[in-house]
């Protein structure tokens, strides 16, 4: 930057300042208030009292936040490399040019054009043991119905199905546009040195494509650490605790339990988890030469 | 000469591009469906499961009408207005910042435009619980302000005017200023008027995040006067409904705002999401 107008102080602040209260409102200030308010507790009378560590030391001996905690990163180390293969998968399918697939290509966005909550609705029923089309499909086909949402086993692996359903076609765009930058001549000459198609997959393609790869996979998991929606409209944590996500757990500890100390001390752990991804992020594209 | 089966490779790649956008569409194609087909006959062809589940033996629009009766006509109304008003607000307050990001030299101006950046690489639900304290502090739980103003200044939206401005000529806002025009007047008849593309941009990606908010709206304002429509189709399926073809109506409404603007401005709007990650 440099070589802008030099300005009186007063006016380029008059531009900036309703965008800075907002960020600094809404942005700044819930970290703030997270870290301060996992450090407080409610007594019995409805007072607010400073609590020291309490919040966290309850965390840290509590059977259901450490089960939270297992299903969360149980959740993350499925889903994020998943969607990551599925996205290359599919940009790799549409990148070449043909009839109709400039169709396909806007087919594969369209769901993510479907929110989180009307996906889970619309899936919670077309998966229904009873009168879902899924298993009207399964038992035409002589297979046996499945419960899906409603078993122990099955509910997580759904919910990375249902989740995938929305997200794929959307990290696909990135990676589409990953392979868009790799020069041309970069095949050609792999080609012409007799390189077969996995080679130039394997030696061309994936070293160029590490960056777009390595970003969507941060970014996707920045935010599958924070996926709420479905556990709430689906599944409530259930069935035995098998979906109870900790967003979800942070959200039930404040306005089930009314615990606005644990809620927050569960949010504080989050953001912190979160800031680290979005370091990492940024620093990939802040600085477009290395990685 | 073409090897034999020189076709199988184009016709594998066609038949998979095929099955996945078939897994894609289908399930949407089914609830546009169940939601103009008879109450009884969405039960029956859902179990019941062939090609009469996808192709209705009456049609009727008894669910879209009744839909706009159930309520969901204020959510969707409440929702309308968020949207619009972030839009109308976000627009002004992120290019005026973008606008003093790309125009002017002041002290500071690194630092504080790396920290706008970084503000948006923090996803807005990790926001959420704590930020309820403040807007219930400020009063503000149930209104439309606590919808809107969250969402109004956006990392990237300021980003991205910023970098549309930049690559206007200094001169022309120097020549305007010689001329005795005010700063908001170059802004808001040279900058702005210019600017087309990005505020058609900026406002699909206020539209549709407000549109398709949820998180937020549940924790700030889930009393009825204020349910947007997001909430409200979520809490018809929590209360074991059985009028599935009012819920499906309500939901192909919701996907339908959604997705015409977004295939209107497809290209624009891919492009610049991208751009978000691979710059």
């Amino acid at each position: 930057m440099g070589n802008g107008i030099r300005e009186r102080g007063w006016i380029p602040l008059l531009f900036l300042a309703p965008a800075l209260i907002g960020l600094i409102v809404f942005r700044l200030a819930p970290i703030g208030i997270a870290i301060v308010g996992g450090f407080l507790q409610q007594t019995l009378r409805g007072e607010t009292v400073f609590a020291g560590l309490a919040n966290y030391l309850d965390l840290a001996t509590d059977p259901v936040f450490w089960n939270s905690v297992r299903v969360t990163l149980l959740f993350n180390v499925l889903i994020n490399p998943f969607q990551v293969v599925v996205a290359l998968g599919l940009a790799l399918l549409v990148f070449r040019p043909g009839p109709g697939v400039t169709f396909f290509r806007a087919a594969y966005f369209l769901p993510m054009c479907v929110s989180l909550a009307i996906v889970s609705v619309l899936w919670n029923i077309l998966l229904d043991t009873q009168l879902g089309p899924v298993n009207g499909l399964l038992s035409a086909l002589g297979l046996e119905r499945q419960p899906f949402f409603r078993s122990e086993s099955q509910a997580l692996l759904t919910m990375i199905g249902i989740a995938s359903w929305k997200g794929c076609g959307y990290w696909m765009m990135f990676l589409l546009a990953g392979l868009y930058a790799i020069p041309d001549d970069f095949h050609e000459a792999a080609r012409i040195d007799g390189a077969n198609a996995w080679q130039r997959f394997r030696y061309v393609t994936l070293p160029l494509m590490r960056r777009p790869i390595l970003f969507v996979l941060i970014a996707d998991t920045a935010i599958n650490f924070l996926f709420f929606a479905p556990v709430y409209i689906i599944t409530n944590g259930g069935p035995a605790g098998a979906t109870d996500l900790l967003m979800f757990q942070a959200y039930q500890s404040a306005f089930a339990y009314l615990n606005h100390g644990r809620s927050l001390a569960i949010s504080t752990i989050l953001l912190v988890v979160i800031a680290i991804f979005a370091m990492v992020e940024f620093r990939l594209f802040r600085s477009p030469s290395d990685a | 000469m073409r090897a034999p089966f020189a076709w199988l490779p184009t016709g594998l790649r066609y038949l998979t591009m095929a099955l996945i956008a078939l897994a894609l569409l289908l399930p949407l194609y089914w609830m546009l469906i169940s939601s103009l087909r008879p109450s009884d006959e969405i039960f029956r062809y859902a179990t019941d499961f062939g090609w009469r589940t996808f192709f209705p033996e009456d049609l009727t629009l008894e669910h879209w009408i009744g839909a706009l009766d159930a309520g969901y006509l204020r959510a969707i109304g409440n929702s309308l207005f968020v949207a619009f008003s972030t839009v109308v607000l976000g627009i002004l307050v992120n290019s005026l910042a973008g606008f003093a990001f790309a125009v002017f030299d002041f002290p500071g101006r690194t630092v504080l435009f790396v920290c706008v950046l970084a503000s948006f690489m923090m996803p807005f639900e990790a926001m959420v619980l704590p930020l309820y304290h403040l807007v219930r502090f400020l009063g503000w739980t149930d209104s439309y302000k606590a919808l809107i103003m969250p969402e109004v200044a956006s990392g990237f939206i300021i980003f991205l005017f910023r970098q549309f401005f930049v690559g206007i000529p200094r001169e022309l806002f120097e020549a305007a200023r010689i001329d005795g025009a005010t700063w908001w007047q170059a802004y808001w008849r040279i900058a702005m008027p210019l600017t087309g593309p990005t505020i058609a941009t900026a406002a699909l990606m206020l539209f549709i995040l407000q549109w398709e908010a949820f998180f937020w709206p549940l924790v700030a304002a889930s009393a009825p006067d204020y349910v947007v429509v997001q909430v409200a189709i979520a809490r018809h399926s929590n209360l074991e409904t059985t009028d599935w073809g009012g819920m499906f109506a309500a939901s192909s409404i919701a996907v339908l705002m959604a997705l015409i603007p977004f295939l209107a401005f497809q290209r624009y709007y891919v492009r610049t999401i991208v751009q978000s990650g691979v710059k």
